[in-house]
């Protein structure tokens, strides 16, 4: 609780000097950096920020996550048609007449995947396995009891739980698997690479204020938004001043765990850190000062990988007290939840490396140490903790810590 | 969403007790607190009050099962009264158990599948009539434990004579009394295993672990037994029925919804057991031993000005004499004239708040059902 106390302390602290301060800090170097209060930046008194294809993915993503568990209507082929966004799947007309997709930027980042394209597939695979068992093994299963080796129900209080012979929620799996395969590889590795963000003319063109056409933005401004999007793009979530409802939105995927690192003391702070990371990077583009940008990217880079490292361990670490006191359905939720951030940690971004904190092999080895056997139903604390251990060295925090 | 507005009012709660109250007196508090017999508070709580409560609900619930059978055998309208008051007689002893969901009971969701209302009549005369069911699923929670076992006996038709007939002359006749005793029974043979474990090793388990940690047998006890008065007291009796949260009053959630003039009973049980609990009752009700109260007393817990332990004992005695006003049937009541049921539903909100926030913070006790996941 005291902990709570104080992130509350800090918040209003951080509050009041926000809305004490001048509106705009400025930052001299070569060029001038003006930074605004909230993420707003304009052109000719129009705004300049767009990232409404963000905004349609992660709709995609919700009407898909509602669907997963709906065995009465859902199939694998409707599931497949919205992952795909083929043959009109969703509810909603917009959704359907978008040319964009979920499938497409699963795992499709320039830094990792333009020229990986082997490693890339067998990803959008992993997601379609998972809604295929899901739709196949789970949902023949559905009023079974599930035991080591057989899919089926699990009680987790009132809650009930599908999982597959393993143990594993598949829709667990997908939900937080597309936090580090959609979010953060798009962000991370693709919007705010640099060779994404100086792509062609860029550089000129923004220092020219060239936009692009029929819009207000030059490309650099528009890719960095893109990457914001991917962030801060839920619709429950305001664009210019996302943090005012962190921990209240409807947002289940990246922004939901940065709220819920930002709750916990070891790391509060770290949700202003990457809002004023984007916010100052943005300014810095405006200014055409690239050392500040990347600057900023590196920030956010630390700080989004971090999010998925501390909640794949937290949730090992959740999962493996459930299991000592034979709570399986708890256990295995949270190990489902852990999986899949297990899973996303491929897609983080050490920025000093500029590549994943740990190496595919050391993430393929703990997915099969995890899912080995009958799974969730036979995987030791040991092997919890083991694993835990090196993803906290990895990221340098210490496991109590998540 | 739901939980946030909570967590504020934690916080600003919080925020008033840490700059009113504790200032000077934090380094006592600690040090008292260390020296507070929590092991001998276990042994108070596990001989005196837990294993006794499940040996007399054992044997209750093995009545229930004796008279199920014994109906099932010759079903007629004077078997069905036994049944009935088998039911009444366990379902009250359920009352004073309820509330400890810790070790099997928690592994076994032992809660859920006794007392999930409102119970699902539409699946349970599916399952009757295909003879296809599975009670173990815990999709079938709302499809068996008492709640199933009130329509079966009570539910079925207009008056005895009606619902006897379906034991004897409906043409699935037998299904249903299958399923009868297939409820009774599994009612029983989860006592019987939450009851052999506490009588096992659970009880030795349980009361040397005390660490003050949030895996110590009182860390997590007392989250039980506040949320137990959260969730499933508060909103599960009155809050639901009242509507207290839609502002759409539902009778049809009321606890014992069939046996129409049983609920008010049992929310009043579980009051008590819940106050006696606080205050270290023995279950035979002979003497008290060491409790939340003397905790509290010990480290000497004031909320403005008043000993916090009796301004506890005050605010449950506050909700009993308002329950007096209360009709038998609490679905009556929220029929006829709902404000009573959302008076009690604040009256016991105000006991949420001063153990959830001022008995859990002067106990050094962390909430932890607060971050529920949500998904």
């Amino acid at each position: 609780m005291k902990a709570y106390f104080f992130t509350f302390i800090l918040a209003g602290l951080t509050l009041t000097s926000c809305s004490s301060d001048d509106d705009n800090k400025i930052i001299d170097g070569e060029d001038t950096v003006v930074i605004p209060e909230n993420y707003s930046f304009e052109r000719n008194g129009n705004s300049t920020v767009s990232y409404d294809g963000q905004t349609t993915r992660l709709k995609m993503t919700s009407e898909i996550m509602g669907d997963f568990t709906d065995f009465d209507n859902a199939t694998e082929e409707s599931l497949s048609n919205m992952f795909a966004n083929d043959n009109n799947p969703f509810s909603s007309a917009a959704l359907n007449e978008s040319s964009k997709s979920v499938k497409s930027k699963v795992a499709a980042s320039n830094l990792y995947f333009s020229a990986n394209t082997v490693e890339s597939n067998a990803i959008k695979t992993d997601f379609e396995d998972f809604i295929a068992t899901q739709m196949n093994a789970v949902k023949t299963n559905k009023d079974e009891l599930a035991e080591p080796g057989i899919a089926g129900q699990i009680a987790d209080g009132s809650s009930i739980r599908y999982v597959n012979a393993q143990g594993l929620e598949m829709n667990q799996a997908f939900a937080k698997g597309l936090i580090g395969a959609l979010q953060a590889d798009q962000m991370l590795n693709n919007y705010l690479a640099q060779p994404v963000l100086d792509e062609g003319e860029n550089r000129a063109n923004n220092e020219a204020g060239i936009t692009e056409e029929g819009k207000n933005y030059t490309t650099m401004e528009h890719k960095w938004d893109e990457a914001y999007g991917y962030l801060y793009g839920d619709p429950s979530v305001p664009a210019e001043d996302p943090n005012s409802m962190l921990n209240e939105s409807n947002d289940r995927l990246l922004f939901n765990y940065l709220g819920r690192l930002e709750e916990d003391a070891d790391f509060a702070g770290i949700a202003e850190e990457t809002f004023e990371a984007f916010k100052i990077g943005r300014a810095a583009i405006v200014a055409g000062d690239y050392e500040l940008r990347d600057e900023q990217v590196a920030i956010i880079r630390e700080n989004i990988s971090k999010v998925i490292a501390v909640r794949a361990v937290h949730y090992l670490q959740g999962g493996k007290a459930a299991l000592e006191n034979e709570n399986y359905g708890s256990a295995f939720h949270e190990l489902s939840e852990g999986f899949g951030f297990v899973y996303s940690l491929r897609f983080t971004n050490n920025p000093a490396t500029n590549s994943p904190y740990l190496t595919k092999s050391q993430i393929d080895g703990f997915i099969q140490e995890l899912l080995e056997g009958n799974g969730f139903w036979d995987v030791t604390p040991e092997t919890l903790d083991s694993i835990s251990q090196e993803i906290a060295t990895a990221f340098g925090f210490a496991v109590s810590e998540a | 969403m739901n939980k946030i507005p909570g967590f504020l009012l934690i916080l600003i709660f919080l925020f008033s007790a840490c700059s009113t109250e504790n200032e000077d007196k934090t380094p006592d508090n600690e040090k008292e607190e260390n020296s507070f017999d929590r092991e001998a508070m276990l042994v108070n709580w596990a001989d005196n009050i837990i294993l006794p409560a499940f040996q007399n609900f054992e044997s209750s619930t093995r009545t229930l099962e004796e008279q199920t059978t014994a109906f099932i055998q010759d079903p007629s309208v004077a078997k069905l009264e036994v049944i009935r008051s088998a039911f009444r007689t366990a379902y009250l002893d359920f009352q004073s158990v309820s509330m400890f969901e810790i070790g099997k009971a928690e592994q076994l969701n032992y809660r859920n599948f006794l007392n999930t209302y409102p119970a699902n009549t539409t699946n349970i005369r599916e399952k009757i009539e295909t003879g296809s069911y599975n009670l173990e699923l815990p999709s079938s929670y709302a499809e068996q434990g008492f709640p199933a076992l009130d329509f079966l006996i009570n539910g079925l038709g207009a008056n005895e004579a009606e619902i006897v007939s379906f034991y004897t002359e409906n043409p699935n006749a037998s299904a249903y009394k299958s399923y009868l005793e297939a409820v009774s029974t599994r009612i029983n043979a989860l006592t019987v295993e939450v009851s052999d474990s506490w009588h096992g090793d659970y009880r030795d388990t349980f009361v040397n672990n005390t660490s003050s940690s949030s895996t110590g047998a009182v860390d997590k006890f007392t989250n039980d037994y506040v949320m137990y008065f959260e969730k499933f007291l508060r909103s599960g009796k009155i809050g639901y029925p009242a509507g207290a949260f839609t502002g759409e009053p539902s009778p049809q959630n009321t606890e014992a919804y069939y046996a129409n003039d049983f609920s008010k009973e049992l929310y009043l049980k579980a009051l008590e057991s819940v106050q006696d609990f606080f205050n270290g009752v023995h279950f035979d009700g002979s003497s008290a031993g060491k409790s939340y109260k003397q905790y509290l007393d010990y480290l000497d817990s004031i909320k403005e000005g008043a000993n916090l332990g009796e301004l506890i004992n005050l605010q449950f005695d506050t909700i009993k004499a308002q329950a007096d006003s209360l009709d038998a049937s609490l679905k009556e009541q929220v029929r006829t004239n709902n404000t009573p049921m959302l008076e009690a539903f604040d009256l016991l909100q105000m006991a949420v708040v001063l153990l959830k926030v001022d008995m859990m913070q002067a106990l050094s006790i962390s909430v932890d059902y607060v971050d529920s996941d949500g998904d």
